[in-house]
């Protein structure tokens, strides 16, 4: 068992790309789940707008990446629109149906041949990402930071720039959240009725609620597709949203900070079971009195079953998660 | 590598979606002889008209409709007694395909034999599921959003279960896997999809029957309109609700088993359905059994029929389009009724 390695990976995992561009969609989707108590199940479907928006400018229209943001942008009010308009007078499960059907549909659209022109089709995009790396102030061959936090140059200028907008928007969420604008939408999540007799036009306040979550997780497309180099169609679905859940739940729902350090221990555990399971397989398949019971190709499995047991769990238990505060957590008012 | 198309054989031609380019890389050459496959069949596109092909749809919609309704009346009759929007209802018609495939194929035993076995296993399993999670979660006064998140967990938690028992690869039943298409009228139909789809038409007309005539049916219905009222003229809430549970699970088990039939067994079967089954509810209306058969078809019909106009990968989208017109339209549904929207 190599457990220096373990503990250096679970180090790198807390802080690193993957964790960056989970709280930017957890802390957009905490705006619509845990302060307005929208269910949007569709969270990797905005994901995906910013992620193909650069890809597509930069690979097929010939113009620059960062075009892409204001396109993905588009996008992303596009889909709000769409499902928001039929759902959002309508009972919460509606929305959670509809965008869980939104994800699904955008990934089979992306991924199919009929749009392989503009989306690349089932390989995705690849290799747009140069402009991005040429910004670079690092040097891409050298390794920077300290052990065990240490980046190759490359993922350094990343990180800088995904946990920035990770301050920016989270802060920018805070001050939302104390603005009168911030009121309303939690008044809406405690009691839509009270909000309506008191003259706010509750629909319009939701939507926007849904828009904004949605162009904060677009940053966080953004910043994944960034990083990889590529978009891939099956980065983005409808499980994914189901993990950024599962982040958001753990470090607490309402809370700012909670959906930073939820994504940053999210993937601290999922990162050190995925080492510990791997090396328990590394020499053969773990045998228990005789039987078999893993194999190298059911880690996988086994890591994402804990997940969906640790949303049960928490749920369950602890809905408010680790910061969260209870009496934030009144989903079920209605 | 590309394959000419127009010197293919008349009556032939490239299946949906495979390509006809075939790309091998210098790499790809780990042995000396390398194979490059391309997907033919007989054209269906040269020999019929546009009228057979939409009577061919629409009889497999109507098939696969029936499906769809016989697995969305569980999670219909599911959310009216209880509330819960089941996530991981998908996951239930998976257990029947995969619980099939374990009796048919690794034990060996006719699938006559089996799929009864598997019906009731189906229905214990919903059972079980009733009893150790969401009833426990009722009792404990978890609120309806919670609980339906719980079952997204319990999704995701299924799902990579099936996945590491039965690995990621879709495989086929044992008994009825080989047959010959023959004629129906204007339509051909294979004996084995015929079959299930006759068996699911008896099976759908009995559970219509069975809410509408028998004293439990009427419990059931009486349950979905009003728990509070029903348990107070002394119908057992819970025990209504453990039979509801079990009908589910059985349902959408033996829907396991016949999309297993028409399709493979595979982990992500069920999943792939769900979201054809919240649209059949949706349009049905929620809570209702008989608005779920009526949904369930016509999804069906519709989505089979709107591969006639898009291409075939995408035949579920159009499924989404019937979700946000029939939400703007009549939220309700066809047969539901307007408080339950609001």
């Amino acid at each position: 068992m190599d457990w220096i390695n373990i503990i250096q990976n679970t180090c790198k995992a807390l802080t690193g790309v993957d964790a960056a561009y989970f709280a930017l969609a957890a802390i957009g989707l905490n705006v619509q789940f845990g302060y307005t108590g929208l269910l949007n199940f569709g969270q990797a479907a905005f994901m995906a707008c910013g992620a193909y928006g650069i890809g597509m400018t930069s690979k097929y229209f010939g113009i620059g990446m960062w075009w892409g943001i204001p396109i993905g942008m588009g996008f992303v009010i596009v889909l709000a629109l769409l499902v928001g308009i039929p759902t959002l007078r309508l009972r919460a499960d509606y929305l959670a149906i509809v965008t869980i059907a939104l994800a699904e549909m955008v990934r089979l659209i992306v991924r199919s041949v009929r749009f392989k022109q503009y989306f690349g089709g089932s390989d995705g995009i690849n290799g747009f990402s140069l402009h991005f790396r040429e910004l670079s102030p690092f040097d891409p061959g050298a390794q920077y930071g300290i052990k065990p936090f240490q980046y190759s140059g490359y993922t350094v200028w990343t990180l800088l720039i995904g946990w920035a907008l990770v301050a920016i928007f989270a802060t920018l969420v805070f001050m939302l959240m104390r603005s009168p604008w911030g009121r309303v939408i939690k008044a809406i999540r405690e009691d839509e009725d009270a909000v309506r007799s008191l003259g706010k036009s509750v629909y319009s306040y939701k939507m926007q609620s849904l828009i904004i979550g949605g162009l904060i997780g677009m940053f966080s497309g953004v910043i994944f597709a960034l990083d990889r180099g590529s978009v891939q169609p099956d980065n983005y679905s409808r499980d994914v949203t189901f993990y950024i859940l599962t982040a958001l739940v753990l470090g607490g729902v309402a809370k700012v900070s909670g959906s930073i350090v939820g994504s940053m221990l999210f993937w601290g555990i999922f990162v050190f079971s995925d080492n510990f399971l791997r090396e328990l397989t590394k020499d053969g398949p773990l045998r228990i009195f005789g039987v078999t019971v893993m194999q190298k190709i059911q880690v996988g499995a086994i890591n994402y079953m804990l997940i969906g047991v640790g949303l049960m769990l928490l749920m369950t238990f602890r809905p408010q998660g680790i910061f969260g505060n209870r009496k934030e957590m009144a989903l079920d008012a209605r | 590598m590309s394959l000419d198309t127009a010197t293919l054989p008349n009556g032939f031609a490239m299946i949906d979606s495979a390509k006809s380019i075939s790309v091998i890389n210098k790499d790809d050459f780990t042995t000396s002889v390398k194979r490059a496959t391309f997907f033919t069949g007989s054209s269906n596109t040269s020999s019929q008209t546009l009228l057979n092909r939409m009577i061919q749809r629409g009889a497999d919609g109507l098939r696969l409709g029936l499906v769809i309704a016989m697995c969305a009346v569980g999670l219909s009759l599911i959310f009216g007694t209880t509330g819960l929007t089941n996530f991981a209802h998908g996951e239930m018609v998976t257990f029947g395909g995969l619980v099939a495939f374990l009796l048919n194929v690794t034990m060996g035993i006719p699938l006559l034999i089996s799929a009864p076995i598997v019906v009731v296993l189906g229905g214990l399993f919903g059972l079980a599921l009733n009893v150790f999670i969401f009833g426990k979660l009722r009792r404990r006064g978890v609120g309806l959003i919670s609980q339906l998140v719980v079952s997204v967990g319990l999704s995701i938690v299924l799902r990579n279960m099936y996945l590491y028992q039965f690995g990621g690869r879709t495989k086929p039943l044992n008994d009825y896997s080989q047959q010959t298409v023959m004629r129906l009228g204007p339509t051909s139909i294979t004996p084995r999809d015929l079959t299930t789809a006759i068996l699911s038409l008896l099976v759908l007309v009995a559970v219509a029957l069975f809410i509408q005539k028998s004293r439990t049916g009427k419990a059931i219905r009486a349950v979905s309109d009003n728990p509070t009222l029903a348990s107070s003229t002394g119908i057992d809430t819970q025990r209504i609700i453990r039979i509801v549970w079990f009908a589910g699970g059985a349902l959408a088990a033996l829907g396991g088993i016949f999309r297993g039939l028409d399709e493979q067994v595979g982990f992500e079967m069920g999943s792939r359905l769900v979201f054809l089954m919240f649209a059949a509810i949706t349009l049905g209306g929620l809570g209702s059994a008989f608005g779920a058969l009526v949904g369930g078809v016509l999804v069906g019909i519709f989505v089979e029929m709107a591969s006639l106009v898009v291409p075939s990968e995408l035949k579920n989208v159009p499924a989404l389009l019937i979700l946000i017109i029939v939400l703007i339209v009549r939220p309700q549904g066809i047969l539901g009724r307007k408080q339950r929207v609001g």
